[in-house]
């Protein structure tokens, strides 16, 4: 009887170290995706001062975009403002950019520009990759909400004061911009 | 490409006459084919009647002599035959399809490629090829050939061991360039496991075999049909867009066969698993056939339409 209480104890114990550790391991997977998010993030605030300064030279009608692309990007970069706040200002400015890609089909000069053409593809680039990060983050939160939020691992994550957390959501039209179509057809 | 209506004059101006050319060829090759067999079935039967059993002289000896050369006269016969048809009118096919296409009828492509792809867990020890087609296709460097790999299979103790070789992949297998670039590895392999078991199958695929970690993917009609590993979360669904997914859904279905994808070195391989052997004469039917040889375009066709159907030209991000 003794032997098959221990027995049973160090089977449960073990049972939850696994999901101790499964646990932790998706909690880590969910942090790195984010920081996947935050590099592409990143790249996008770099790249986004030369694509203006670029087009600035050719573009007449186009000033009120161009300051509001700015604008949103120092906002997204400003100390403090929370992670909602964030997400709906790079939500925004990816749809101001794609506006500006669409814009740039009245200035023919522009569009044959080199300089130009390396900078949207570059931006091309790196909005594929931040759908591919947000995609990955998605999946990343949904297998980390599904294992706190079944039974055992919901009582040991309690435990763990482990907390639901909120997808990354991406608007439909911006979504099949991004990842189905490219903005502009270069071809 | 030519339109495929145009193909009937195609044929009837260029190909015809050498295909006829070709059935006076084989229609002699039958006749000998007939005099190699008229002469070594008698010979066959009388050896295997006169000579007494039970004496020294091994009784199967002639009999397996005359077999061995009736079938390599047989084998030397359809051979000539065969690379008659593939050199003048199956390279004049691929012409025809795509101008830039080259084809090389006993090439293949690598066996060093094919295993790099990792799209096949057993080791490749017996692999044999042909019909390799190479070409650029717009931007897209693409080649192509059927290619069969098998495995070593040990049975039995010590001396006893019984070896044989076991097909575990026969059809198309297709490199193209990618239209992005990437650095790490992801496969898209046909998902056995979720089709036949269910929640319980999508257990199983954790089950990486050595190739990354499982990526599971929004699209619930993929993940259906496919099963993705891959070394790197974004890298593989930077490759992986929904817009891709669906294409490759669509080319699944267009071929309804097991489509097996791997993205490597900024390339896609693709492995097409197939049984029919493409591009080849039949022996004992006419090699005039329009209809015969228009089945060949539309495999031919079919193929080359990969870049398109996994639209291989767009170039709109960083690789030119």
């Amino acid at each position: 009887m003794v032997w098959a209480i221990t027995a049973a104890v160090i089977i449960l114990l073990f049972t939850a170290l696994l999901i101790f550790n499964s646990l932790i391991r998706r909690k880590n997977d969910v942090e790195n995706a984010f920081a996947s998010i935050d590099v592409m993030l990143r790249k996008r605030y770099d790249l986004i001062p030369k694509i203006v300064e670029t087009v600035k030279a050719y573009m007449n009608y186009e000033r009120e975009l161009l300051m509001e692309i700015t604008g949103l990007r120092i906002k997204a970069l400003s100390q403090g403002i929370s992670a909602e706040d964030r997400v709906a200002v790079e939500n925004m400015l990816g749809r101001r950019l794609t506006d500006l890609l669409v814009a740039v089909e009245n200035y023919p000069e522009l569009k044959a520009s080199a300089n130009f053409l390396h900078l949207q593809g570059t931006l091309n680039e790196v909005e594929e990759q931040l759908a591919a990060s947000r995609r990955a983050f998605n999946a990343a939160v949904t297998a980390y909400n599904n294992s706190i939020g079944v039974f055992p691992s919901s009582l040991i994550a309690s435990m763990m004061s482990y907390k639901r957390r909120t997808l990354f959501e991406l608007p439909t039209e911006i979504r099949q911009e991004i990842s189905s179509k490219p903005p502009v057809n270069l071809v | 490409m030519d339109s495929y209506s145009n193909f009937r004059e195609f044929y009837e101006k260029v190909l015809r006459s050498d295909l006829e050319e070709i059935d006076r060829e084989r229609r002699k090759v039958r006749r000998q084919v007939l005099i190699i067999l008229a002469f070594a079935a008698p010979a066959l039967v009388l050896e295997i009647v006169l000579i007494p059993g039970g004496t020294s002289f091994p009784k199967a000896v002639p009999i397996i002599l005359t077999s061995l050369t009736a079938m390599i006269l047989l084998g030397i016969y359809g051979r000539s035959f065969r690379s008659e048809y593939k050199t003048r009118i199956i390279s004049r096919v691929a012409a025809f399809a795509d101008e830039g296409l080259t084809y090389s009828p006993d090439g293949f492509i690598p066996k060093e490629e094919f295993v790099r792809s990792r799209l096949f867990l057993h080791s490749c020890d017996q692999y044999s090829g042909e019909d390799h087609f190479k070409g650029k296709i717009g931007k897209t460097e693409i080649e192509f050939s059927e290619v069969t790999a098998k495995y070593l299979s040990k049975t039995g103790p010590g001396s006893k061991q019984k070896e044989d070789y076991y097909v575990y992949f026969r059809g198309l297998f297709i490199i193209a360039d990618f239209n992005k670039n990437f650095k790490t590895h992801t496969v898209v392999l046909p998902d056995r496991a979720e089709k036949l078991l269910g929640k319980f199958g999508q257990s199983l695929q954790s089950f990486t075999g050595g190739r990354g970690e499982l990526v599971r993917l929004e699209d619930p009609r993929f993940e259906k049909e496919f099963c993705v590993y891959g070394e790197d979360q974004v890298e593989a669904r930077y490759i992986l867009t929904p817009s891709l997914m669906e294409r490759i859904l669509a080319f699944k279905n267009k071929w309804n066969k097991d489509i097996y994808l791997s993205f490597l070195d900024s390339r896609v391989c693709i492995a097409i698993s197939m049984y029919k052997n493409l591009f080849e004469l039949r022996p004992f039917k006419p090699a005039a056939d329009y209809a015969f040889l228009a089945e060949s375009l539309r495999f031919l066709t079919l193929l080359i339409e990969v870049v398109d159907d996994l639209n291989l030209n767009t170039r709109i991000w960083t690789r030119e």
